[in-house]
């Protein structure tokens, strides 16, 4: 069994993410440090969440503006971003950005000797809201730009034990 | 035959892409958002293979395939797991149930059919009903040269789709030793990066091929095209005489 502190969580999330942007959104999406928070939460953003948990522990958000949730669910169903009539098609494609890169951390922990299941997506809307999980031995914060868009992923790990 | 396909997902996005996929196939897509509600479309329609995701609410795939393979009548349907989990023992524990195939999320269409041939034959929709589903006609050829206009909505469905008749077509070119096209966008009602994008592949395949393209475009769309990076440099003419007389 790995130990946590060793595992490269950095580089697995940002291959992961990038390559979930590529293949489903034709999104090419470069990392971004410092992150651009303030770009996110204009007009109010959209989370992500997965969670995993079994040997190991962890969450997964993902912070993106209103506008490239809107951009990203277009890109995902082939539609311009006018076609997208509802916040359920956003949800549903931000939920499974989400869930495709938890399952890629939750095989690569797996992988490690790190057990642990995955949870169903959750997608949170609003404006000037924080969350901020405690008590994590691993805290991962990465900045990804698209264009003009950023996204914000959040890393939480912490054995169960 | 017509083959029966049943998309299993809690994602009605990625039942949308799978569904997709399948469109220019003679397959009939049915739905289920969960492993329940997947066990009971597959016992009412029988389907010809199931293409089924692990982790979803009420029922997962995994207690959906168990199921599967104990039910007697329902035991040897093909089952391709499409997952976003890809750690060996998941796969390992996964591939000895007796499914076909494996795939891990992200993925493409294209991908899909792919590995869905490698285990069953998929017939191309009749001319009949390709003519039903998409009344467009991307090609004409005006004496030595080949003319793709492009619809008057570029989404990325139509992208996927001119991109392949387009690769299709340029092997037909490259027998038939027709070395010119036109690309015809004068019709299209907005310039988005579909389009965009659509344009930048269709002059890669065509410089691949060795076939001379020239775009045409109107002003409004020249302009347009100038305000993006990578069709910023390309050379438009605005009308297919004008075109032809530069190819």
């Amino acid at each position: 069994m790995s130990d946590i502190q060793a595992l490269d969580l950095k580089g697995f999330v940002t291959h992961s993410v990038q390559s979930v942007f590529h293949t489903m959104l034709s999104m090419e999406i470069v990392l971004e440090d410092p992150p651009d928070k303030a770009g996110i939460s204009t007009n109010g953003h959209i989370v992500g969440t997965v969670g995993f948990a079994g040997v190991v522990m962890g969450t997964i958000n993902l912070f993106v503006s209103r506008t490239f949730g809107r951009e990203m669910a277009a890109a995902m169903l082939g539609m311009t971003v006018e076609d997208i009539g509802s916040d359920e098609e956003v949800n549903d494609v931000i939920g499974e950005v989400c869930n495709m890169v938890g399952g890629d951390m939750k095989s690569r922990l797996c992988d490690a000797g790190l057990t642990c299941s995955l949870s169903i997506p959750s997608v949170t809307y609003g404006n000037g809201f924080k969350i901020e999980s405690k008590g994590y031995a691993r805290y991962e914060q990465l900045g990804f730009r698209n264009r003009q868009h950023s996204a914000l992923l959040e890393l939480y790990v912490k054995s169960a034990n | 035959m017509t083959l029966k396909v049943l998309t299993v997902d809690d994602s009605k996005t990625i039942r949308m892409i799978v569904k997709k996929a399948f469109q220019s196939y003679d397959c009939a897509i049915c739905e289920a958002e969960n492993g329940a509600e997947g066990l009971a479309a597959a016992t009412k329609e029988k389907p010809g293979l199931i293409i089924l995701d692990i982790t979803m609410p009420v029922m997962n795939g995994i207690e959906m395939l168990d199921r599967l393979k104990s039910d007697p009548e329902l035991k040897n349907i093909p089952v391709i797991m499409l997952t976003a989990e890809s750690g060996k023992d998941n796969v390992l524990n996964i591939v000895k149930k007796g499914i076909k195939d494996y795939m891990v999320k992200p993925f493409k269409g294209e991908e899909l059919i792919e590995r869905v041939r490698k285990i069953m034959p998929l017939e191309s929709r009749t001319e009949a009903d390709s003519a039903e589903n998409k009344p467009v006609k991307y090609f004409t050829q005006v004496e030595d040269i080949v003319v793709l206009t492009l619809p008057a909505k570029v989404t990325r469905p139509v992208t996927v789709e001119v991109e392949g008749k387009l690769q299709a077509k340029i092997q037909e070119m490259t027998a038939a030793q027709i070395k010119k096209m036109i690309l015809d966008m004068g019709g299209v009602s907005e310039t988005n990066l579909s389009l965009i994008k659509l344009i930048i592949a269709a002059f890669q395949q065509c410089q691949q091929a060795s076939v001379a393209v020239k775009l045409v475009a109107n002003p409004k769309q020249s302009e347009e095209l100038k305000g993006f990076q990578e069709t910023s440099q390309i050379t438009v003419s605005h009308s297919i005489e004008e075109a032809k007389t530069v190819l």
